[in-house]
């Protein structure tokens, strides 16, 4: 009976089960027409199953290093081309954002009323264009949210939600939490952990990465 | 040559595009609708662009100026808020370049063959990228080797631009010489990528039509990008019970992906099923067959903007994100960085409102963000770097006391009154664990009005349940305020 069931089980989903093979070759297919996910730095790739932000998913960011764990996750994706905006963060260190890598030349900051219920149709005008669009815990209904989610994914961009994700449900969590700051003549570096966990990802993914690094940029830690 | 007949709408995504692209799609149909009543193959080039084949109607409503006027009074009909241009010409771009041109003077723009020749020559050379599919880094190319107009570049000669331009150069020359590039020929020659799928029972919802082709658009467009290929025109073919047709070439210059194909495939139907019976056009059944054809398929690398080091796409896309943002409610405010330099880490890097520049104008954001631009890099006394990833707007008062409780304060020579040992920031105690600085700033000491005194400090905090954050503070007249914060 034991060989029946995982005869059938097996039979039933070989046709659902994709082997490495053919994930490798469909993630090459999409990498070819330009829908493959966005490039990250190396040190962050362990988090992300297909090295990369994938387009058309939702992130959320927290911790205690979100912001610089915000501006070293788009850093690369702008260098080589996407744009970035950023919605509600009239305090976001920009000087910051450059030593992460992050191309100001392609960055916009948006401020919009939270209070006036504007904040689905901005969000909506700019995933349609923007590949990388970050946001502060935006204050929107449950059917705004379900609007913008479905734009994001149509149009194929990201959205990353700093903060509490509030009425979003991210398809993945990345939670950046300070180990130590090497703090001599004055703060240079500090290591931090970073976790990732989603409904996504089959279990949680972790690295620990130096953030911000004393010469610019993100590197792994020793 | 084949005269054609361009329809533009130049500002329809910015008026009707609030709501996504999908919706100004299915708003656009209904203008799609009412001038497929003048010609029954018509091609949506984009959203806001139709391009039909003038001989046909022409011949029929006796001339091409009694065309555009009947399609001047259906676009007027289909009251759409939002301005048009209506352009015949001896090719596709030239007739589009007219259709712009009519946008400003409220009629249509019908070019006399006699005189297309000329009216091509004079056309300047920007309009090749605007509406003719090149790229903007060799239309700028040209522009800065001299040449102002098409007719200029004519003159160069074909072998001369394929030579420095390869297949973009022979695609230029076609756009400048009339030649058609597009053909609308319901005769083509069949792809190898066509397929058609038939129904058992006819569907008589869009939404059945999508869900019952899903399957042969995925084959279709799997099969194209594994030719190594992206399809960037296809004719879709809906046929109903009672042999009724609806046809309609849909391009897309991005190559469309087989989700890009279905939605098509859902606005052309939803657009036909749904028609009013008054319409003589109106199918009686339901479909039983949808054909698609590729009418064009171009090698991938074509289109891979980032391989060749341009961005031109994506900058073009995001300007138009960023402008709908504007368009969509009053009370937003978009600004971009603009380098300033200086000490104080929250105007290192200024706020520009977008009205202000070009978004478009890669050369010119360069220069505005490049640290260091029209000021020194460094400045003695500026905080060292990393630089703090939170910088208050509006620094908020702290008070920083030591071990007794009592304030530190900086002396005349820039020295600690006493080594800090508690932090407080909105009634919140933090334990000091290291500090660095103080880095003193005396600007325009020579001023008595405009002079400042102030130092910062960086300082390592520990939180009660043992985290570590580093604060930056600054004392400036006896108060101290928390400036940065290391995020």
């Amino acid at each position: 009976m034991g060989h029946h069931l995982v005869a059938e089980l097996s039979g039933k989903h070989s046709a659902f089960l994709e082997t490495g093979t053919q994930f490798a070759e469909r993630t090459r297919q999409r990498e070819l027409t330009g829908f493959g996910p966005l490039v990250v730095a190396n040190a962050l790739a362990p988090l992300f199953v297909s090295g990369g932000l994938e387009r058309g998913h939702i992130y959320g960011v927290t911790g205690d290093a979100s912001m610089s764990l915000l501006f070293a996750l788009v850093a690369s994706a702008t260098q080589q081309g996407s744009w970035f905006a950023m919605v509600n963060m009239p305090t976001a260190g920009l000087m910051a954002a450059h030593e992460n890598g992050v191309a100001l030349q392609r960055t916009v900051c948006v401020d919009v009323d939270a209070s006036g219920g504007h904040m689905s149709n901005v969000l909506g005008s700019l995933v349609d264009g923007i590949d990388l669009v970050a946001v502060r815990s935006p204050q929107c209904s449950g059917a705004e949210v379900r609007r913008i989610t479905a734009r994001v994914k149509a149009q194929g961009s990201v959205l990353l939600v700093v903060g509490s994700a509030a009425a979003f449900s991210p398809d993945a969590v990345l939670v950046a939490h300070t180990q130590q700051w090497q703090f001599n003549t004055h703060a240079a570096s500090r290591t931090v952990n970073v976790t990732a966990q989603g409904r996504r990802l089959h279990a949680q993914r972790s690295c620990a990465v130096v953030l911000p690094h004393c010469l610019g940029g993100v590197s792994g830690a020793a | 040559m084949s005269r054609s007949i361009v329809i533009v709408f130049p500002q329809w995504s910015l008026h009707h595009g609030q709501l996504g692209e999908e919706h100004s799609f299915r708003i656009f149909e209904h203008v799609v609708r009412s001038v497929m009543s003048v010609a029954p193959l018509v091609e949506v080039e984009s959203v806001g662009v139709i391009a039909i084949a003038a001989r046909g109607p022409s011949r029929y409503f006796g001339g091409d100026t009694a065309v555009a006027e009947k399609l001047h009074h259906l676009c007027e009909q289909a009251n759409t808020n939002t301005s048009w241009g209506i352009g015949i010409a001896h090719s596709r771009f030239a007739a589009t370049v007219a259709a712009h041109v009519s946008v400003g003077r409220q009629r249509p723009c019908v070019i006399d063959p006699a005189i297309s020749e000329e009216f091509l020559r004079a056309v300047p050379v920007g309009s090749l990228a605007q509406v003719g599919g090149i790229s903007a880094d060799t239309v700028g190319l040209l522009q800065r080797l001299g040449l102002r107009t098409c007719g200029d570049v004519y003159v160069i000669g074909e072998v001369a631009l394929i030579d420095r331009f390869g297949t973009e150069g022979k695609q230029i020359f076609r756009l400048v010489s009339g030649a058609e590039v597009r053909h609308l020929a319901p005769g083509a020659p069949p792809s190898d990528f066509a397929t058609s799928i038939e129904f058992e029972t006819p569907l008589s919802s869009a939404a059945h039509v999508v869900a019952h082709t899903r399957l042969c658009i995925d084959a279709m467009a799997s099969a194209i990008s594994s030719a190594g290929q992206q399809c960037t025109r296809l004719l879709i073919v809906s046929e109903t019970d009672h042999a009724e047709h609806n046809s309609r070439i849909w391009a897309e210059p991005r190559g469309f992906t087989a989700a890009a194909i279905a939605q098509r495939v859902s606005v052309q139907s939803e657009g036909w099923l749904s028609q009013v019976d008054t319409d003589p056009d109106a199918p009686t059944s339901g479909v039983v067959r949808v054909q698609f054809t590729p009418l064009e398929c171009r090698e991938v690398l074509v289109t891979q903007p980032l391989l060749w080091g341009g961005h031109q796409e994506n900058t073009e896309r995001a300007s138009r994100a960023v402008s709908m943002a504007l368009a969509s409610s009053g009370a937003v405010h978009i600004t971009v960085p603009q380098w300033e330099g200086g000490r104080d880490v929250a105007t290192v890097y200024s706020r520009l409102p977008v009205s202000l520049v070009d978004l478009g104008d890669a050369v010119a954001a360069e220069q505005r963000v490049e640290v260091g631009h029209g000021a020194a890099r460094h400045w003695s006394g500026s905080v060292p770097q990393p630089s703090p990833a939170l910088v208050a707007v509006q620094a908020p008062s702290v008070r920083v006391t030591d071990a007794h409780s009592q304030p530190v304060v900086v002396t005349g020579r820039h020295e600690l009154s006493s080594t800090p040992a508690f932090v407080y920031v909105a009634e919140k105690q933090y334990n000091v664990l290291r500090t660095a600085g103080p880095w003193p700033v005396e600007e325009r000491w020579w001023d008595p009005l405009r002079r400042r005194r102030h130092v910062r400090m960086q300082l390592l905090v520990s939180r009660a349940h043992g985290s570590q954050l580093v604060f930056l503070v600054a004392l400036e007249h006896q108060q101290w305020s928390l400036i940065g914060r290391y995020d």
